[in-house]
This record gives structure tokens, C-alpha cells and sequence, in this order.
């Protein structure tokens, strides 16, 4: 339980998103407020931390560069611990991070400028430890660095009375579940007399106090993985914080919360399945359903895209809480896979709908009418992340929701069901991101499904209202109307789901390995 | 195994047709030659492999590449997941089929005035998927490819559909993906069940390891179980009576060239399936869910035939045809016989023409008399004759008249549940003369009889039109009088499929 200083280099990727903070407060003491210099910055700063942590794991053609000394991953020292399973989470998190501070250079400048960028940083941070944590003290810590940088964050405009209200809510109900955390890890402590995570693994289930206590404990991180029933905050709080706020929330926070929970739990499931046997996992699987479930249903009736969007991003939960209430290495794997797809796609989804404003496009999913041909580029992209998030092929979500589901029918028995249940929902969920492509593509559209005459009585030709052929000169316009950076994170999004889609041969090698090492060789 | 080449032609197929879809959207006033050089190139490369295709020579898919794609973990070490295609004599027919129908779809719409970009795009897109479902030799690959399918459809039937379109490509998109989605779980389940390294059901392992694939070591209620999912998800596509009501709003919302690859194309891929997965590899399953499997096929068959019989829009009648079409189909694949699969797969390739070319007339006879209404039109034949003509054609070969294309996979067809079920062939027969029943009348109606309901300025067929349907016209004769150009390739892998499974007959184990 000691520190040693000379090991310090371990830390780098921590350290260089530390210095970005320090930086941009400097830069705003030195009266520098604009967004291409600060957010560019910000963005230089996670993206040499992002590239350190790939060299952690040594992905090609990094892998020389590694800081981490020999014989550092899985061994636990103090409160910290690093395995390859936390630096892939590192890596998602940094992402979620950079993808926003890129896009957010587009927006408006002003002296809040420098705020947002250090809260970035700063939630970015949280989540850098949360990620190598292997106490559940220090793990509750660093979510509450991010915590309270977020509440900060979706209040920060300071004008915009629906944001403020927003962050009020989103501070108490996190606050409150914050504290449900704690106190269920005081009663972990009175349980087992320690808080370390792996030692909770071989502990036997001695008494029904560790029980409540991993119960408290789930109910705080799964206010911010906004697993049902602790999703009602995340709707409104979505909804009224600025754009590039709720894409950090939906890509960034909302896994931190997640992998505390794998975390947690990979020691609770195993405590308790020698005492009661499937309750947890029957119970993990449960919420599972009933989040994707839920998150579906409540977006089918959704009529402003941030809206559809916040349900949407919940029922996505759902999927990826399979990954531990299945808890065999492909599951763990499927999530993992299917939580770095979410990352691109939702904070790709809050981005475009963020500058819809620069284009001309109203709050509304109707607004989005024939949005697809007159803005051609944001168009496109928006439709691949709208069809990954349902899960087509040749993207990067139907990979990880079929490597969950097959996972799931692996373990065969009663996960099968999950996956049934999941694969169910899944069709749900086409419904309405068809129903948006249905409005981008097809402009003429009613909105009332059954709208329309006799079969017989108009010309089924499609001759007439022609749209206009998209044209380099629209594209000029669109990237006028979002920013050249939002524009080029948008589209660099929409490729990387593609591309991965199609070849994610090296993610899917690295989380296997990943998953394998934490569910076996200790945390 | 004989690996032909590397890489296969296979590959250059569907690179070069999605390139070509691709290159299509962004081709301006060019797209549509863009989208009919693909078309004709890519049936340029099916024609070399047809005639490349070595006939009899082993019980092994041929031109196959296998590229290792992702390690999934999972079973015991991990199960492998290639990049794996390769064709037999199954397969060859739907590939020669598909870009014939891309050609004809592409030569109908040449003037289109709405987005033409966007709608030869996706028909090409369409084309380049289907090609993929038709090469797929693994399991995850076949499944991306049949997802992938759905999604230019919709858009086809969604934006340059009839007036309900709408509703109709998202009723189209939900409904088979819901099936896709059952079918995947059985799929998954297959793989663990059956202990299988790879999700590899042929390319990659030789004919003794393809009888080894030995799904029999599932026990005979999983199988069934495996088999009803498989069954359900693949005949929802075909479509099978009672998840038909699709098929209907689907086709009659299409625009003329996307019903043509819809029940051209789309719903062989059911049947496809049916042959290629689920009776192959689940032989408790076939074997004991039959009665259910015959009674959904006299079922479709009769029910398709009256349904038809009642209809008064021409395209939605087309449309009803094609679920009695399928019924046959269905019922020859459940005969299991080397005959019966042998016409499941000429009555495809037969379907797929024909009603490629009712689709087209459905299409011509709406734009020429501005409606689709069967009793409001008389006496085509004096002002149309061109039309009416390809009308009765189109008609007397779905009827299965001689020397047409359908006649002898209709014939096949029954002959084959002679042999297995004797009498009872009288049941389908019955539908076979509701069928020339409701055609008839129609034409009678339709092409004879006092003019009624003709515009002043009826004009007939323009030159495109024409093309596209005497192309479809020359190759239903053609094939209707040497059936045995495309015959030839299917009863070796008929045997193949319907006896080589599980350490069969040893005919399996030598080349014939």
C-alpha cells in the first residue's frame, strides 16, 4: 500500500489531460476566450493522452510507447490497479471526450469558453481513475470528480433558463445518488471490514448486509448509466443542456457508470451465485430488459429528436448491462464492443442534432424533412449512425449487439431468453430510427402511417416533386451552416463506424483477451 | 475442396457491383448507364462462372475463397467467423437471375424523373446485396447480407413508391426483420449446439468434414425447435401463409422496378435459406416438423389462388400469384428430394422471370390507362396491341403453359409429389387451375371484349419498355425450350443437399 514516486510515469495519460486543465484556466486568466484556440488545445491535450493509453495496450503502431513499467497490468497496488479491460474504458473515455471537445470549436465563442473546456477535462479525468480503480471508495471518488464537473457542465451557458433547470435536477438526483453509493459501501465495509474490490471477489456471502450494500451501490452508478428505474432525470437533463453537453453525458458518463458497475458486480455475481444461486443474475438480467424495454417504447412516441434520442440512449444501456448480468468473457467482450459503438454513434447523434440550428432545422423530428437531400453530407452521416444504432450490418452496432446476443444464446439456458428479449427489442427500436430516415429521405412523407387515397386511384410512378440531386455546392453550405470542426467529427464519426463495422477484426481480438483477463485472473 | 482462384471470381462480383452502386449515387445525369454497365458486367462475370462451372465433377462448392475474418469467443477455443463464398448448383441460377432483373429493372425506369441517382443507386446496391446473400458460405456473412438487403428496399419502396408507401416500407422493413432476427437466434443456437468451430457451413472444410457438420448430435427437440425459428424467420420472407399480409402492401407500393427485384429476388431468399440451412443441417428437425411444413405449403397454395381470384388491382393479383408460386416451392422443398429441390430451384428461377415481367406489364397497363383496376378496362388488344401481347404472354407462362419457362419446373414440381405424397398432388393441382382460372379471366376482361375505360391518348409500349420486357419474353421462351441450360447445374447439388449430410448415402464420398 505504498506509492512510489518513480512510477509516476504510469500515470501519463492522467497527468497530460491534468496539464490540459491547468492550461486553458492559464489561457482564460491570460484573457484568451476563443473556442478555436482553447478547444484546440483541449482537444491536443486528450488526444496525446487517448494515443498514450493505445500504446498502453500496445495497438499498432504504438506499441513501442508505452509508459506502463513490466509487470504493472493486474497487479493491485493501493487503490489502483491497471488491466487491460480499464485501459480499453480509458481509451472510450478519452474518446467520448475528444469527439466532443473537437466538435464543440464550432460553436459560439464567449467567456464561458474556458470553463466548459477545463470541466471537460476535468470529467475526463474522473473518469481516467475510475477506470483504474480497485477500491470501491476510490472508485465512488473519482465518479464524483466527473459528477460534479457534468453538473457544472449542463448548467454552464448560465442564460438559458431550460439548461439551469436542467442542472438543478441533474445536481440534486446526483447528489442523492452519490450518497445512496456511499452508504451502501459503509455497509460493505461493516460486511467485509474492507472496501478492496478484488478482495471482495473471494469473499464468501456471509451475511444479507452485503447484499443491500452492492444493492445501493448498483443504485448510484446506475443513476448515471440511467438504467430504469433511475432514468428519470436523464430525459430532461438531456434535453434542456446544450447539445455537446448531452453527448458527453450519453457517451461519456453513462459508461463511466456502467463499468463501475461491471467492476462491482464481477465481484458481487460471484459472491452470491454460490449462496443465491441465479437471484442475482435472473435479477441483473431483469433490469436489462425492462431498461432496453422501456428506453424503446418511450422513444416510439418521442416528437423532439433530443428527446427520441435520451430514450434511445437508455434503452442502449439496456443492451450493454447484458454484458455483466451474462458475465462470460464473450459477453463482457459484446459490451465492451457495443459500448464503444454507442460512444461514436450517440455522441455522433447529440452532435448533428446540436448544430441543427446552424442548418436551419427545427427541435422537432418532422423538422428533419428531407433534411438527407438538401444537406447531403450531415444527411449521410446521420443516416449510418441511425442504422448502426438499429443495428445493420456493415456497421459498427450490429457488431456489438450481435456479439452480445450470440454471447447470450452461448450461455445458453435462460440467457437465450435475454437475448430473444434483446434481439426483440432491437426490431422495436427500427421503427423509429426508420421513422427519421423515412423523414430525411422520403420529404414528402405524411407522418400518419396509413395517410393516403386508394391504392388505385393516384400514379404510383413517382413522377413529380424530384428533390434536388445533391450538389458540391450544398456541401459548401452545410459546412458553413455546423463549422468545419463539428462538420469534419461528424462525418470522421459516420466513416469510423463503417470501417469498423466492417473490419473489427483488432477490437474485437483486444476486448476478448480483455474481458478473458478480468473475469479470470482477477480484476 | 476446389479453391478455383484467388481471389474468386465471387469477389470481383460483389466488389464490382458495390463499387458500381456506389459510383452510381454520385453519377448525376450518368447514372443510369452507370447502373446498367454494372449491371452488364457483373452478368458478364456470372456468365464466365457459368460457363467455367465444372458440371458433375465433385460434391463441393466451387470458385470458393475463404479469408479469415474475426475470432469470436466462444465454445471451446473461440469460434472463427471468414470472409467465405463459393456457389454450387443451388446458388448458380439466383445469381444469373439477379442482375438479369437489375438490367430489366434499370431499362424500365431509364427515364425516371425522380432522383434518378438515388434510385439506380439503390438498385444496384440491391443487385450487389443479394449477389452476397447467393455467395455466402458462413453464417454471419449470409446474415449481414440478407440485413443488408432490406435496407435499399425500404428506401425504394419508401421514396418512389405508390401512394401508401410509407406505410408500406416500414410495415416491409419491421416485418422481415423481425424474422431475421428469430432466424438469428436459431442460427447462433445451431452453431453452439452442434459444437462447430466456425460459423463456416461449407467453403472452408472438405465434403467428409460437411457430413461431419453433425448437427445430429443435437437432440431431436432442440432440433425441431431450432428448426420451427429457422422455418418461421426464412418463410416470412418467402412468404408462407399466414405471415403473408407483408407481401401485399409491399409489392403493390413498390415502385415497377422494386417489385420486380422484390418478388424476383427477395422472396427466393427465403426458400434459399430453407435449402441451404435449415432442412440440410437440421434433419430431426425437417423430418418431424413435415406435416406442419406440407400443410403451410397446401395452405399457401390454395389461399394464394383464391386470394388472387378476388383481386381487382392487377399488380395486387400479381402480388397474391406469387405466394401460390411460393407454396409450390415451399412444397417441393419439404418433398426433400433430389427431383423436388431440383424444381424448387427451376420454379424459383422461373418465378423470378415471369413475374419480373407481370410486374413490368402491371406497371405499363398503370401508366397507359391510369389505372390498375381490372374491370374498368376493356378491349386492349385494338389499342395497345404491343402491350396486350406481352400480357398474355407474361399470363400463359405464369399459368405454366408449354414450352414456357414454368412448365417444365411446374411439372418437375408435381411430378416430384407424385412420387412422394400420390394422391394428394390433386391439392395443388387445384390451385394450378384457380391460377389459369383468374389469369384468363383477367385477360379476358383486360385484353378483349368492348373498350372501356381507354383514354383518348392511349400510346403503347415505349421503346425501353419493350426492350426490358422482350429481353424477359426471350428468356422465358428460352428457357421454356431448353430448360436444360440452367437444369444442368442444379440436380448435383440437389444430391448434394438432400443426401450428403450427416455421413448420408455413400454416394456422397465419390466423385460421380
Amino acid at each position: 500500500m505504498s506509492f512510489d514516486i518513480p512510477s509516476i510515469a504510469q500515470y501519463t495519460p492522467e497527468a497530460t489531460v491534468f496539464i490540459g486543465v491547468i492550461l486553458v484556466f492559464m489561457l482564460d486568466v491570460a484573457g484568451i476566450r476563443s473556442r478555436a484556440i482553447i478547444g484546440g488545445a483541449t482537444s491536443i491535450f486528450l488526444l496525446l493522452a487517448f494515443l498514450q493509453v493505445l500504446a498502453d495496450l500496445g495497438s499498432w503502431p504504438l506499441q513501442g510507447l508505452s509508459t506502463l513499467p513490466a509487470g504493472l497490468l493486474g497487479t493491485q497496488n493501493g487503490p489502483v490497479i491497471f488491466t487491460n479491460f480499464g485501459l480499453i474504458f480509458q481509451g472510450i473515455f478519452l474518446l467520448s471526450a475528444l469527439l466532443v471537445a473537437l466538435a464543440s470549436v464550432s460553436e459560439a465563442d464567449g467567456e464561458e469558453v474556458p470553463t466548459f473546456y477545463a470541466l471537460l477535462s476535468l470529467a475526463a479525468l474522473g473518469m481516467l481513475f475510475v477506470a483504474i480503480s480497485a477500491d470501491l471508495i476510490f472508485l465512488l471518488l473519482s465518479v464524483e470528480i466527473t459528477g460534479i464537473a457534468t453538473y457544472v457542465m449542463v448548467g454552464y451557458t448560465r442564460k438559458d433558463r431550460r439548461a439551469v433547470e436542467a442542472a438543478m435536477k441533474f445536481y440534486i438526483i446526483g447528489a442523492l445518488s452519490t450518497a445512496i453509493s456511499f452508504f451502501g459501501a459503509s455497509l460493505l465495509y461493516g460486511a467485509y471490514g474492507t472496501t478492496s474490490l478484488t478482495a471482495f471477489r473471494a469473499l464468501p456471502a456471509n451475511s444479507s448486509l452485503a447484499l443491500v450494500g452492492f444493492g445501493m451501490v448498483a443504485v448510484g452508478l446506475g443513476f448515471k448509466a440511467t438504467l430504469v428505474p433511475f432514468h428519470m432525470w436523464a430525459v430532461d437533463v438531456y434535453d434542456g443542456a446544450p447539445a455537446s453537453v448531452s453527448a458527453f453525458l450519453a457517451a461519456g458518463s453513462k459508461k463511466m457508470g456502467l463499468f463501475g458497475i461491471f467492476i462491482v458486480f464481477v465481484a458481487a455475481v460471484r459472491i452470491f451465485a454460490s449462496a443465491q444461486g441465479f437471484a442475482l443474475y435472473l435479477a441483473l438480467g431483469a433490469l436489462a430488459v425492462i431498461t432496453m424495454t422501456v428506453g424503446n417504447v418511450m422513444a416510439l412516441e418521442q416528437t423532439t429528436m433530443k428527446r427520441m434520442l435520451a430514450y434511445s440512449s437508455i434503452a442502449q444501456a439496456g443492451y450493454m448491462l447484458l454484458g455483466i448480468a451474462i458475465d462470460t468473457p464473450a459477453a463482457l467482450a459484446g459490451a465492451t464492443l457495443q459500448i464503444t459503438a454507442d460512444v461514436l454513434m450517440k455522441a455522433g447523434a447529440f452532435i448533428v442534432v446540436g448544430a441543427a440550428v446552424g442548418l436551419g432545422v427545427g427541435p422537432l423530428i418532422t423538422d428533419w424533412r428531407g433534411v438527407g437531400h438538401s444537406r447531403p453530407g450531415i444527411g449521410a452521416s446521420f443516416a449510418i449512425m441511425l442504422l448502426s444504432l438499429a443495428g445493420m450490418p456493415l456497421t459498427l452496432g450490429f457488431v456489438g449487439k450481435f456479439y452480445l446476443f450470440f454471447a447470450a444464446v452461448e450461455a445458453g439456458g435462460y440467457f437465450t431468453l435475454l437475448a430473444i428479449a434483446g434481439l426483440l427489442n432491437s426490431a422495436l427500436s427500427v421503427f423509429y430510427y426508420a421513422r427519421i430516415l423515412r423523414y430525411m429521405y422520403m420529404p414528402e412523407s405524411t407522418g400518419s402511417a396509413t395517410a393516403g387515397a386508394h391504392p388505385l386511384s393516384h400514379s404510383s410512378l413517382g413522377v413529380g416533386n424530384a428533390p434536388a440531386a445533391p450538389a458540391w455546392g450544398s456541401v459548401r453550405d452545410e459546412i458553413r451552416g455546423t463549422g468545419s470542426a463539428r462538420w469534419a467529427t461528424v462525418v470522421g464519426i459516420a466513416l469510423l463506424l463503417l470501417v469498423l463495422g466492417i473490419y473489427p477484426t483488432p477490437l474485437i481480438g483486444a476486448m476478448n483477451s480483455a474481458a478473458q483477463q478480468f473475469l479470470t485472473l482477477g480484476l | 475442396m476446389s479453391v478455383f482462384a484467388y481471389p474468386s471470381p465471387l469477389t470481383d462480383l460483389l466488389a464490382i457491383s458495390l463499387v458500381g452502386a456506389a459510383a452510381t449515387f454520385f453519377a448525376g445525369k450518368w447514372a443510369r448507364w452507370v447502373a446498367l454497365t454494372t449491371a452488364a458486367v457483373s452478368l458478364g462475370i456470372v456468365i464466365w462462372v457459368m460457363v467455367n462451372f465444372q458440371l458433375g465433377t465433385a460434391f463441393d462448392y466451387q470458385f470458393v475463397q475463404v479469408v479469415p475474418w474475426l475470432t469470436l469467443s466462444g465454445g471451446s477455443g473461440g469460434i472463427g467467423v471468414n470472409y467465405t463464398v463459393g456457389i454450387d448448383g443451388i446458388s448458380l441460377p439466383f445469381l444469373l437471375l439477379s442482375p438479369i432483373l437489375t438490367i430489366v429493372s434499370v431499362v424500365y425506369h431509364w427515364n425516371e424523373t425522380k432522383n434518378p441517382a438515388g434510385f439506380f443507386g439503390l438498385v444496384g446496391l440491391t443487385n450487389a446485396g443479394l449477389f452476397g446473400v447467393f455467395v455466402s458460405l458462413d453464417i454471419l456473412l449470409f446474415f449481414a447480407f440478407w440485413e443488408i438487403v432490406l435496407i435499399p428496399m425500404f428506401f425504394l419502396i419508401g421514396h418512389w413508391g405508390g401512394p401508401r408507401r410509407h406505410y408500406a416500407s416500414i410495415k416491409f422493413f419491421v416485418y422481415t426483420h423481425v424474422a431475421s432476427v428469430v432466424t438469428l437466434v436459431a442460427l447462433f443456437a445451431m452453431v453452439f449446439l452442434g459444437g462447430w468451430s466456425s460459423m463456416d457451413f461449407g467453403g472452408s472444410i472438405s465434403t467428409a468434414q460437411v457430413a461431419a457438420l453433425d448437427t445430429k448430435n443435437i437432440m431431436v427437440v432442440p432440433q425441431v425447435l431450432l428448426f420451427g425459428a429457422m422455418f418461421f424467420g426464412f418463410g416470412v420472407k418467402l412468404p408462407m401463409v399466414p405471415f403473408h399480409t407483408w407481401l401485399p402492401d409491399a409489392h403493390v407500393e413498390a415502385p415497377t422496378g422494386g417489385s420486380v427485384l422484390l418478388a424476383g429476388m427477395l422472396l427466393k431468399m427465403g426458400a434459399y435459406g430453407l435449402i441451404r440451412i435449415a432442412f440440410p443441417l437440421l434433419p430431426y428437425g425437417h423430418v418431424n416438423a413435415e406435416p406442419v411444413v406440407l400443410g403451410i405449403a397446401f395452405l399457401s397454395i390454395i389461399w394464394g389462388a383464391f386470394l388472387s381470384l378476388s383481386q381487382r388491382d392487377l399488380k395486387r393479383m400479381v402480388a397474391y400469384s406469387s405466394i401460390n408460386h411460393m407454396g409450390i416451392v415451399l412444397l417441393a422443398i419439404a418433398l426433400w428430394t433430389q427431383l423436388s429441390v431440383t424444381a424448387a430451384v427451376l420454379l424459383m428461377f422461373a418465378h423470378g422471370l415471369v413475374s419480373g415481367l407481370l410486374f413490368l406489364l402491371s406497371g405499363s397497363v398503370h401508366h397507359t390507362y391510369g389505372t390498375r383496376d381490372i374491370p374498368s378496362i376493356g378491349g386492349m388488344n385494338s389499342r395497345t396491341p404491343a402491350l396486350t401481347t406481352m400480357l398474355m404472354i407474361g399470363s400463359l407462362a405464369s399459368l405454366g403453359l408449354p414450352a414456357l419457362v414454368s412448365f417444365p419446373a411446374e411439372f418437375s414440381a408435381f411430378l416430384a409429389t407424385w412420387e412422394a405424397l400420390r394422391w394428394w398432388v390433386f391439392l395443388p393441382l387445384l390451385g394450378l387451375v384457380v391460377t389459369a382460372g383468374f389469369y384468363l379471366w383477367m385477360l379476358q376482361r383486360m385484353a378483349f371484349g368492348p373498350p372501356r375505360g381507354i383514354p383518348d391518348k392511349a400510346t403503347d409500349l415505349p421503346f425501353n419498355e419493350m426492350i426490358s420486357m422482350g429481353l424477359l419474353v426471350a428468356l422465358i421462351v428460352l428457357y421454356g425450350i431448353l430448360p436444360y441450360l440452367i437444369v444442368q447445374f442444379i440436380p448435383h447439388a440437389a444430391i448434394f443437399a438432400t443426401q450428403c449430410f450427416h455421413g448420408g448415402s455413400t454416394v456422397c464420398t465419390s466423385t460421380p
